[in-house]
């Protein structure tokens, strides 16, 4: 299901991508509210083209999202000498990573490829497929990139990708329901009735039996597995065995509780049902109209998931401002992009100036997440990007120097206005730096995957606990002929 | 006479056999290669690990039931398929019924065909989802006391692919047994029912006996399709063949190997072997069932004639 989930995501942020090209005239304001980039950036940019000499050459980079071309534009505003070839290939279906795969080696091969957090851990892993940028790690140090980030892309002590964009994840509740049924929709009061799952449980009980008893707590529990497997004890693979954590076991208890006790809404993660939650037009079957209390999303769910979809298409309702964000129960992370360079590649040095450029440069990464790469500022660079290029402010970048530096100039931006006033990049500064990585590997997804099918029969109550963990071990088994496999937890 | 050779025909022929033998044999060969092999995408090297890939592959049972829920998906959707298509074709090409309008019925048949299975399969899906219409009927209409999750059903979800499949390709069967039938001379027919023959008779006298060609034609290439069947189950669900591996087809499954996380294309090609083979086997099988036994029996006389001739000429 992650896989679709992936898909979908994809699909969703571009077609927040179309939109938003279709709707120049609400960038504007954002764009208005950050003039604090153009001047930094007027007086920095001497200090950049001072750059000891010049670069020159072609690179190749390949990537699965418009964000990279964005960067890519940007490198060749510092560079203009440098040509850069940029191939988009979409990611569904393993289309990217199979084509990037196939590549490498041969002469075709790009220089740069990005990287999903959904297989950037198989390339870190694998042998002499991405090259080695450890000697940018004090840079890394300096620039206090959030360290999930760093070990995701760190392998054995060697460090191969780096990212641009931190992705912690949070707790997204309807402030109108929770002053309705916790009296109050202050985020420090609600974060603390939520901080452990016990209390989790218990709110959401309280939410269920509230006013109309029309409310759910989540739209899916599917949502908390991101928050449940990042606050594992032991990574997936151990020594080559599979190791399946108390955590785990936790989460499938977790779920099971949570559908027979009616606190989710009982729509699928990227469902109509599950968007429909976010802007109140959720109706059951017999037509009796569902609120959705809260939503688990990360940093980009915020723009491309739940502010895109907070109101209604037909316009009949609108959500906007009645959502706040805290921590939620558990820390954690979900998604991201990482760049590295191929190893052998005929540029690498100008391959390793573009990890360090798009990664590790604290001028570049403060402009993008401040919205100074506006469709019109990438066209003068480059006439020939397309109009619906553009990076919208927000991004939560990876260097916590950075995002220090710049969470008051997100203090009453459109972003803030929805959340009812909380600045979106201050609560995720919050977050950012409690997330590890560590656990991160690059059989994750393939795993997480095949447990999607087990457990939702599980939870349909087709299945018994002893046949979900016998059929999540033949599923796993049958995609990692490697893996040893344990015993079921339940027999 | 001595035959001038002109090159300039090979030069014609040329570009379907590259095409052939590069995109057609070479990757046929070469999955076959890797089948023997444990290599992957994410490791520069590989070994060759013999059957290794095939004896996990009947050891570990996953193969076997997606080839048991291929064959089953697949049957359950060809026999309604190829039922539809004669009585749809006879009820057209029937002078006595002479219904009216055939070109808008048959376009309207034809029509889901046009659709990207991809587009019918998400609408589908959309359609019983759980906040979907066919719920909001189902229960305003008082069918059902509450929501029902469909896609938890394998029943359901099984049923919605064989439906699906059935749905957008009957149309295309009817057209060709359509094409089949009208090309079996008329007056065959007004012989028989000269004769005093029933409907029935003349279908299976007449109809079935001379269409047979066509029907191994649709038989192999609906065997072919069938057993490579992957889009509708693939994106009616999880992409993984839920609910409990029932839609989970032999490509899929493959498919599955392949986007593993190391890309275990060894492992994927194995499985692609065998749904060669089996493939194989069963349109040779369809060939040789279905052959034309006259012409069969002939043959052992014609032998025998040569051979006699033979020996005449010996003595």
């Amino acid at each position: 299901m992650k896989r679709s989930y992936i898909v979908l995501s994809v699909l969703v942020a571009l077609s927040m991508l179309l939109a938003a090209c279709g709707a120049p005239a609400t960038e504007a304001p954002a764009a208005t509210e950050s003039p604090a980039v153009e001047a930094p950036a007027a007086t920095e940019a001497p200090a950049a083209t001072e750059a000891p000499a010049e670069l020159e050459g072609t690179l190749k980079i390949w990537s699965f999202t418009n964000d990279t071309w964005v960067i890519a534009t940007a490198f060749k505003e510092l560079h203009p000498k440098v040509n850069i070839e940029f191939t988009m290939i979409p990611m569904n279906g393993g289309e990217f990573q199979t084509k990037v795969r196939a590549a490498a080696g041969t002469a075709d091969a790009p220089d740069v490829v990005a990287l999903e957090a959904a297989f950037v851990r198989e390339w870190v892993e694998a042998d002499g497929l991405l090259a080695d940028q450890s000697d940018l790690l004090p840079l890394s140090q300096e620039l206090k990139s959030y360290q999930a980030g760093v070990d995701v892309g760190t392998y054995e002590g060697v460090t191969k990708a780096y990212t641009f964009e931190s992705t912690p994840g949070a707790f997204f509740y309807r402030r109108s329901i929770a002053k309705e049924c916790l009296g109050t929709d202050d985020p420090t009061q609600v974060q603390a009735m939520v901080s452990d799952m016990t209390k989790f449980v218990e709110i959401a009980e309280k939410i269920k039996n509230c006013g109309t008893k029309d409310y759910y707590m989540v739209g899916t529990a599917g949502e908390l597995s991101s928050p449940f497997f990042t606050t594992r004890e032991q990574p997936w693979v151990v020594d080559g065995a599979l190791v399946i954590d108390p955590k785990v076991v936790e989460y499938v208890h977790f779920a099971k509780m949570m559908r027979d006790n009616g606190y989710e809404s009982g729509a699928g993660q990227w469902s109509e049902g599950w968007f429909a939650g976010m802007n109140d037009t959720l109706k059951d079957a017999n037509g009796t109209p569902k609120k959705v209390f809260s939503y688990f999303l990360p940093t980009w769910g915020l723009p491309y998931v739940l502010i895109n979809n907070a109101k209604a298409k037909d316009g009949s309702s609108d959500t906007s401002g009645d959502w706040a964000m805290v921590k939620g129960p558990m820390s954690y992370q979900w998604g991201g992009t990482w760049i590295g360079a191929l190893e052998g590649s005929k540029q690498a040095a100008l391959a390793k100036e573009f990890v360090k450029f798009s990664c590790l440069d604290e001028e570049f990464l403060t402009k993008l997440a401040q919205g100074y790469y506006t469709n019109a500022k990438l066209k003068e660079i480059d006439p020939t990007v397309p109009d619906s290029l553009v990076f919208n402010p927000g991004d939560f970048v990876s260097s916590q120097v950075v995002v220090e530096k710049i969470i008051p100039s997100f203090d009453g931006s459109s972003a803030a206005q929805f959340l009812g006033g909380q600045n979106p990049y201050g609560a995720f500064a919050e977050m950012a730096p409690n997330v590890s990585g560590r656990l991160i590997q690059g059989t994750d997804d393939a795993i997480q995957r095949a447990l999607g099918d087990p457990l939702g029969a599980y939870l349909a109550g087709t299945m018994t606990e002893a046949e979900m963990w016998a059929a999540f071990l033949t599923a796993v088994g049958n995609e990692n002929p490697d893996l040893v496999l344990p015993e079921p937890p339940v027999k | 006479m001595k035959l001038k050779k002109i090159p300039t025909g090979y030069l014609f022929i040329a570009p379907f056999i590259i095409g052939f033998l590069v995109f057609g044999i070479y990757p046929v060969l070469n999955t076959i290669g890797l089948s023997f092999t444990n290599t992957t995408l994410m490791s520069k090297t590989s070994e060759f690990i013999g059957l290794d890939n095939f004896k996990r592959l009947f050891a570990d049972a996953v193969f076997i039931k997606a080839v048991g829920n291929t064959w089953l998906i697949w049957s359950l959707n060809f026999i309604p398929q190829i039922g539809f298509a004669l009585l749809l074709s006879v009820m057209f090409t029937n002078a006595r019924l002479n219904i009216k309008a055939k070109g808008i019925w048959r376009a309207v048949f034809y029509l889901p065909n046009l659709m990207m299975p991809a587009a019918v399969t998400a609408l589908f899906g959309a359609i019983f989802s759980y906040y979907g219409p066919a719920n909001q009927l189902l229960v305003r209409a008082g069918f059902l006391s509450e929501a029902l999750r469909f896609f938890d059903s394998v029943a359901f979800a099984r049923g919605m692919v064989v439906f699906i499949n059935w749905w957008t390709w009957f149309g295309q069967t009817m057209i060709i047994v359509m094409a089949g039938m009208t090309s079996i001379p008329l007056p065959l027919y007004e012989a028989a029912m000269v004769d005093g023959a029933s409907a029935w008779q003349m279908f299976t006298k007449i109809t079935l006996p001379l269409l047979k060609p066509i029907l191994v034609f649709i038989f192999v290439t609906a065997l072919t399709g069938g057993m490579q069947m992957f889009d509708i189950p693939y994106l009616l669900t999880d992409g993984r063949g839920a609910p409990e591996s029932s839609i989970q087809t032999s490509v899929l499954l493959m498919f599955l190997k392949f986007n593993s996380s190391k890309g275990h294309i060894g492992a994927a090609s194995s499985v692609g072997v065998l749904i060669f083979i089996m493939t194989t086997v069963c349109a040779l099988g369809i060939f040789y069932f279905l052959r034309d036994k006259e012409m069969d029996d002939a043959k052992p006389a014609k032998k025998s004639f040569f051979k006699k001739n033979t020996e005449e000429s010996q003595s």
